[in-house]
């Protein structure tokens, strides 16, 4: 197409679409796809579950995933615990993984944003690691797509460990026992970075949340939560249709939603240019163990579950970004005390992780 | 003058009407493309249908076929006319669960 052409096509598109409003007319675009108008569909809402096939919406998984390029065997998770709790994966030897992702914690920090680096304050709130083996996209910001390049984000991170990569591999290579483990697990590829990735994500993929009393009752047993969280539970589904975006098993879809929390940090936004629904948002977390993990939200703005509830029943700052699913929900206080019951029966009897013994 | 707003109008028709013959239909339901590859011919269109639950922000940064339909609400449709022939990825930007490829072919 010439762009003498182009030119007049658009002047056309738009004069014709403002003339003439009953008929359909293409916009376009140029260097790019064409996008059509946008049409109305009657779609047939899906009737709403019954309690059963709801309940087997949110049934656990039988197996834990891991990657092809990365298997699981008990001895690399070994390595990867130890190095997981290793302070010398720092600059400063003082910081490990598990000082912001700490077991204590629900696998989070409990403090509001992390502290890095020289006891810095972290811009967002340390997430939880539980249940990382399901994650599809890692980080609130999703920059980051598989829990190997995870790892080693943080490790190098200035503000956070704040280790070159090159520093660390001496470090662990003068460390006998560390070569030794290496060798047994990595036969071929040795230590690297990228088996030092491999062990500790293997490792993380371990750490997932136990049987809580949600799941007794979504296998049967009525007795294992209280009226008050059923009533919860179907509020999760319907009025405050928290399950949009907190959806399965463990509680996400792994999606990116501005939720109006106020604030600057334009956090999805950075990777995904142009995107207005990108800008502020941040992705969804799933909610196991979520009474042992406040504060909340990405900037731990929030002290409570009830203050989280507080939130979404208000619907968040009004801001093109803000996910079309933000909208004040009018639910009454009971109904905000049943949904943080439901909340509540999401943690389970974790077992106490024992701290390795490190090569020295 | 008169001639070239009759080409440019016909353009603009052709456009409309190559939309609006558009056949392969993808659903979105469950926040899931219905198909995770699909062959369309060069100026030939999809259509993108958010029969979801939730709203959906499809796009594509593929060189040369870049398009963003914006935050979708359910129960709406858009055609989306491939410009430029190759592969396309085709995400949804709130989900990145959804992933789906288009062969665009001359």
């Amino acid at each position: 197409m010439r762009p003498g052409l182009v030119g007049t096509t658009v002047s056309y598109v738009l004069a014709f679409a403002m003339s003439s409003l009953a008929v359909g007319v293409a916009s376009q675009s140029f260097g790019a796809a064409l996008v059509g108008e946008v049409r109305q569909v009657v779609v047939q809402p899906k009737a709403a579950a019954d309690a059963d096939a709801l309940k087997a919406q949110y049934r656990r998984p039988a197996a834990t995933p891991f990657p092809k390029d990365n298997p699981y065997t008990p001895e690399k998770a070994a390595l990867g615990k130890k190095l997981y709790f290793d302070t010398r994966l720092s600059a400063s030897s003082a910081q490990s993984c598990a000082s912001c992702h700490s077991p204590s914690y629900g696998w989070g920090d409990g403090l509001a944003v992390g502290v890095g680096h020289g006891m810095q304050k972290l811009g967002r709130h340390s997430p939880t690691v539980i249940n990382a083996a399901w994650g599809d996209i890692f980080m609130w910001d999703g920059r980051l797509a598989t829990l190997e390049e995870q790892a080693l984000g943080p490790i190098q991170s200035e503000g956070e460990m704040n280790m070159p990569l090159d520093r660390l591999m001496k470090r662990l290579n003068s460390i006998p026992e560390y070569k030794t483990l290496f060798a047994n697990v990595f036969a071929d590829e040795g230590m690297t970075p990228q088996t030092l990735a491999k062990a500790i994500a293997t490792y993380e993929r371990t750490i997932i949340s136990e049987g809580a009393p949600f799941d007794a009752w979504v296998e049967g047993d009525e007795k294992a939560i209280s009226d008050e969280a059923k009533h919860g539970f179907a509020l999760f589904n319907g009025k405050a249709h928290c399950a949009s975006c907190h959806e399965g098993w463990n509680f996400t879809n792994d999606g990116f939603q501005d939720i109006g929390l106020p604030g600057d940090d334009v956090g999805r936004g950075q990777f995904v240019p142009g995107v207005i629904k990108m800008v502020h948002a941040f992705k969804t977390p799933g909610l196991r163990e979520i009474a042992r993990r406040a504060p909340y939200m990405h900037d731990g703005s929030l002290a409570t579950l009830d203050d989280v509830v507080e939130h979404y029943n208000w619907g968040g700052a009004a801001r093109p970004s803000r996910a079309d699913l933000m909208t004040p929900l009018g639910l009454t206080d009971q109904e905000k005390t049943e949904l943080v019951a439901f909340l509540k029966t999401l943690s389970s009897n974790l077992t106490p992780t024992s701290a390795p013994v490190l090569p020295r | 003058m008169r001639t070239s707003k009759l080409i440019s109008f016909a353009i603009v028709c052709g456009l409309s009407t190559g939309a609006f013959a558009a056949t392969e239909v993808i659903h979105q339901q469950g926040r899931v493309f219905s198909a995770e590859s699909v062959t369309a011919r060069k100026g030939e269109a999809l259509t993108f249908l958010n029969d979801d639950s939730v709203p959906h922000n499809i796009m594509s940064v593929s060189k040369g076929n870049e398009f963003n339909l914006g935050s979708q609400p359910p129960g709406s449709s858009v055609d989306v006319t491939f410009k430029q022939a190759g592969e396309v990825t085709v995400i949804c930007a709130i989900h990145p669960r959804m992933k789906m490829n288009v062969k665009v072919v001359d």
